[in-house]
């Protein structure tokens, strides 16, 4: 008998172990105090690897404030945040689209904070309440390979009707709603223009046919139009900016004439965060024009909130293109609904 | 439970023996360690996310994923993508270790080579280069014999995942067959056996733990595979992509995990089934005893057989050509002329930063997956009997989630310091201000994820060796560890060399984990490459592949030269002869 114990005395002791390290208690952190702020700012950045380093260079230039990043998605960011929430990590988030804010400010992870810069921000890129202000704004566009829009015999869309063409019969991709931002914002545009969910998602039940396949990333139509797998992709319009920026010559952006859905990128203080005076003025700062101007010299062609800031040619022109009214939280509160419907009405149709 | 040691009884019964009643000091010692990281490792962050998975919220969610005809569907998907990888690549492995071992044909070195390549497949590389190469547009499939081949899907997802997989069943069954006792293939061709007589009634059988064993592993690889499914998966969902989406585009922690259990069940079941079958068996044939030689096949059949794995690899270096091309083109497809941009952009810029960071880091945890691997498939062969099933299960976990949900798990297990009343029991190890700027969780994230490897390979390689071999050192009075360094490890050293390579190029290759926990003081080289694939950039996402190529495969050289070559364990026949009919 003592020896069975004996014998099992190592899982046992092992076992503990573990059990003591999951079962200890994480505290809360006691800061959130001005006076501990060490004036250094980390930041979870949802735009791409070179945006963030130069937004946080420029930052220090401009302040001569330290700032580090991680460059985290959306998801990732939320996904960090909430598991952290009781001792923040990261003072402040920037970037990657609104609806995220949303969700998260409604988790209570955020710290609402009007800038005095974001006056001057109109009141379609920012939070009533301050949970977020927009930093630059994205339309959905349609980006096309020319070449082989000329093999099919089409022009370029310039409305979503022009999407059902016949002769594009597996020749569009857009991304699948429920896993893309990008492709609930579509779905979200169809609801809108055509006046509810039945007649859009008629629409989409139609487009179903020319599509090839609903990608998982928003971005990837993108890329696969620049490899001449299809021939139009329904993307932001700034995707396929970067795309010809890089060297793709044959591609071409069109925006729908009905309307089109656009994202907000935002920029948040973090609840608890533990410099919250040096992220206060990383927000303030990234309100500037100066630092919304330097996305295009990182291959980032959204365009700038700030009315002053100046506007690359490579954005979208928000005179050119028209925008559709675009309610985020009200988009957000019917995702669940409309992506699960889409999922069993369209995406799992056969092909005629 | 079903130990290959005590389920033997019917040819040796000697080694029907119980293990010695009082455990030594070490075999305890290297128990507790093992526990304590496989712990730490897997089973804390996957019952914190489990916590999650089975919270009362979202309890109504399981009633939902088993109604649903697209979630059903999600899960077939997965289950299929499995077993096909596993088979093929299975399949693969074999065929060239065949060739390797029992053909008599030229070039097998170079072909050992090329079979070697796809251990490195850094992220969605080889599934871009499939596309650009076999894809609607494709350089070949388009170019070449003008079809507009729609790889997206189950089938591009087999290919590109079964070619990138196989190595590892390939690199331990000719670790086994170099050790399957020629003597007594020998006696059966002399009693008239054909050779495809012996390989089905002989070879065959005797390497089932080592056709098995890889199976499982490309099983549980291919269903938690990530990086493949979203560049290739096309329409095709699957729980592991699914899982990834949750958490990504719905921002929906818990749907997430309620995925990420249901993906444990096939993992679970095939997992179980496997020991099930093979506990029951004897399969050891490194006994020590002398024995005779091997005969290559030098007859017609050879080249047949040769001439598939040839095609194979040239399919192989066709995809990672594309890549190594790629990164010295402007833009593959579009502009192919030449260039050293993308690559002085990696060498020279903030990329460099990143691939050292790895390169240690990886290095860090490379020689303690590796000791792990080995020393639970030792106490799971060896020493333990009850629990040694829970002990092979746990080490296992950490390829059998998706990575996205071990990151997940262990952002929730480990944000933070841990108190127990006022005292502290365990730093924070992941974000700001953690132990060692949050690399300490790095490499704990690379062990859990490259363990499974050297398990798998360390397990079916020592239920190959005959007990008596240790016995014997054991009875003249040496440590069971002393045992196990002079006796079991020699014998077992090419499985090693394969799980220590598999765990490096696994660590310098891994995403999905690794991007919930880099912190500003660890950039990963995985990340910016999905950074620069992402924006378009796949010149650059070429160069920082073809870098980590180069990186992974200075470090086989050093591993190689580190546990050395393995010991020859039979002669060749010096004149290759026909088998006797």
């Amino acid at each position: 008998m003592v020896q069975r114990i004996h014998r099992r005395v190592p899982p046992l002791l092992a076992a503990a172990l573990v059990a003591v390290v999951a079962a200890g208690c994480t505290r809360a952190a006691s800061s959130a105090d001005p006076a501990d702020d060490t004036g250094k700012v980390t930041v979870a950045c949802g735009a791409t690897e070179e945006w963030c380093a130069a937004m946080t260079a420029g930052f220090t230039r401009s302040t001569g404030l330290k700032a580090d990043f991680v460059r985290l998605s959306s998801g990732e960011a939320l996904a960090r945040l909430e598991a952290g929430k009781d001792d923040p990590e990261f003072d402040v988030w920037h970037g990657g689209p609104a609806d995220g804010y949303v969700a998260a400010s409604s988790r209570g992870l955020l710290e609402p904070y009007v800038s005095p810069n974001a006056a001057t921000i109109p009141a379609a890129y920012k939070d009533v309440a301050g949970a977020w202000t927009g930093v630059y704004a994205g339309a959905l566009g349609f980006c096309s390979n020319t070449r082989i829009l000329a093999e099919k015999g089409v022009a370029a869309p310039k409305s979503w009707r022009d999407l059902l063409a016949p002769a594009l019969r597996r020749n569009v991709a857009m991304a699948h709603p429920s896993t893309s931002g990008t492709a609930y914002a579509a779905l979200w545009t169809q609801v809108q223009l055509d006046g509810g969910a039945d007649p859009a998602f008629d629409y989409l039940a139609q487009l179903h046919s020319n599509i090839l396949q609903y990608t998982k990333s928003g971005a990837a139509p993108g890329q696969m139009v620049a490899r001449g797998e299809i021939a139009v992709g329904v993307v932001f319009s700034h995707d396929c900016v970067a795309l010809q920026q890089e060297g793709i010559k044959d591609l071409t952006v069109t925006f729908p004439s009905e309307g089109t859905g656009y994202e907000v990128g935002g920029v948040a203080l973090i609840k608890g965060a533990g410099n919250p005076v040096t992220a206060a003025r990383y927000v303030d700062w990234a309100l500037t024009p100066e630092s919304q101007q330097i996305g295009p010299t990182v291959q980032a062609f959204q365009r700038p909130t700030n009315p002053a800031a100046a506007v690359s040619p490579y954005a979208f022109d928000d005179r050119a293109v028209k925008l559709i009214e675009y309610d985020v939280a009200a988009a957000g509160a019917q995702k669940s609904v409309l992506t699960k419907r889409f999922d069993q009405q369209i995406a799992q149709a056969p092909k005629s | 439970m079903l130990d290959v040691v005590e389920q033997a009884p019917a040819r040796t019964p000697e080694a029907a023996q119980p293990p010695p009643r009082r455990r030594e000091a070490s075999v305890r010692i290297a128990l507790v360690l093992c526990l304590v990281l496989v712990g730490l490792g897997s089973v804390v962050p996957i019952v914190a996310v489990l916590a999650k998975a089975l919270s009362p919220e979202a309890l109504p969610r399981y009633a939902d994923f088993f109604t649903s005809a697209v979630d059903l569907g999600i899960l077939r998907n997965t289950v299929v993508l499995g077993l096909l990888v596993g088979a093929l690549g299975t399949a693969v492995g074999l065929l060239f270790a065949f060739v390797q071992t029992r053909l008599d044909v030229p070039f097998k070195r170079t072909l050992h080579v090329i079979a070697m390549i796809p251990i490195v497949s850094p992220p969605f590389a080889v599934a871009t280069a499939a596309i650009v190469l076999y894809g609607r547009r494709g350089v070949i499939s388009y170019g070449v014999f003008g079809v507009e081949y729609d790889i997206y899907g189950l089938d591009g997802l087999v290919l590109v995942l079964s070619l990138s997989l196989f190595p590892v069943a390939y690199l331990g069954l000719v670790a086994m067959m170099r050790a399957l006792d020629p003597a007594m293939e020998e006696a059966a061709m002399i009693m008239g056996a054909s050779r495809l007589r012996v390989l089905r009634t002989l070879i065959l059988p005797l390497l089932a733990p080592g056709l098995v064993g890889p199976f499982l592993l490309l099983f549980v690889e291919a269903i938690a595979d990530l990086a493949n499914p979203l560049t290739l998966g096309g329409d095709y969902t699957v729980l592991a992509s699914r899982a990834y989406l949750a958490v990504i585009g719905e921002y929906d922690l818990t749907g997430a995990a309620v995925y990420s259990l249901i993906l444990l069940f096939p993992a679970l079941g095939l997992y179980v089934s496997q020991r099930y079958w093979l506990g029951r068996k004897v399969r050891t044939t490194v006994t020590g005893k002398p024995s005779g030689s091997v005969h290559l096949i030098s007859s017609w059949v050879r080249w047949p057989v040769y001439a598939v794995a040839l095609f194979i690899a040239a399919v192989i270096v066709s995809l990672y050509g594309t890549v190594v091309v790629g990164a010295f083109t402007e833009i593959l497809g579009v502009d192919n002329s030449f260039t050293l941009a993308h690559l002085r952009e990696v060498v020279t810029g903030p990329g460099l930063s990143a691939v050292i960071d790895t390169a240690v880091l990886a290095g860090i945890a490379t020689p303690i997956a590796g000791a792990l691997g080995m020393l639970i498939a030792w106490l799971v062969v060896r020493h333990l009997r009850r629990g040694s099933g829970w002990l092979d299960f746990a080490g296992t976990l950490g390829v059998a989630v998706p990575g996205t949900v071990l990151g997940i798990g262990y952002v929730l297990a480990y944000r933070g310091d841990r108190y127990l009343g006022d005292i502290p029991v365990l730093p924070g190890l992941v974000g700001g201000g953690a132990l060692a700027g949050g690399a300490a969780v790095v490499v704990l994230a690379y062990v859990t994820r490259s363990v499974p490897a050297g398990l798998r390979t360390g397990t079916a390689a020592l239920s190959q060796l005959d007990p008596h071999l240790e016995e014997a050192a054991t009875n003249l009075g040496a440590s069971p560890l002393r045992t196990f360094r002079q006796v079991t490890l020699p014998l077992i050293r090419s499985a090693l060399l394969t799980g220590l390579s598999y765990s490096f190029a696994r660590s310098m290759t891994s995403v999905s984990t690794i991007v919930l926990l880099v912190t500003p003081e660890t950039r990963i080289v995985t990340s910016q490459i999905l950074g620069a694939a992402n924006t378009g950039r796949y010149g650059v996402a070429f160069a920082y592949c073809t870098v980590l190529t180069v990186v992974v495969l200075a470090g086989f050289g050093l591993i190689r030269l580190l546990v050395g070559r393995d010991v020859p364990l039979h002669r060749i026949a010096e004149s290759p002869e026909r088998p006797r009919r």
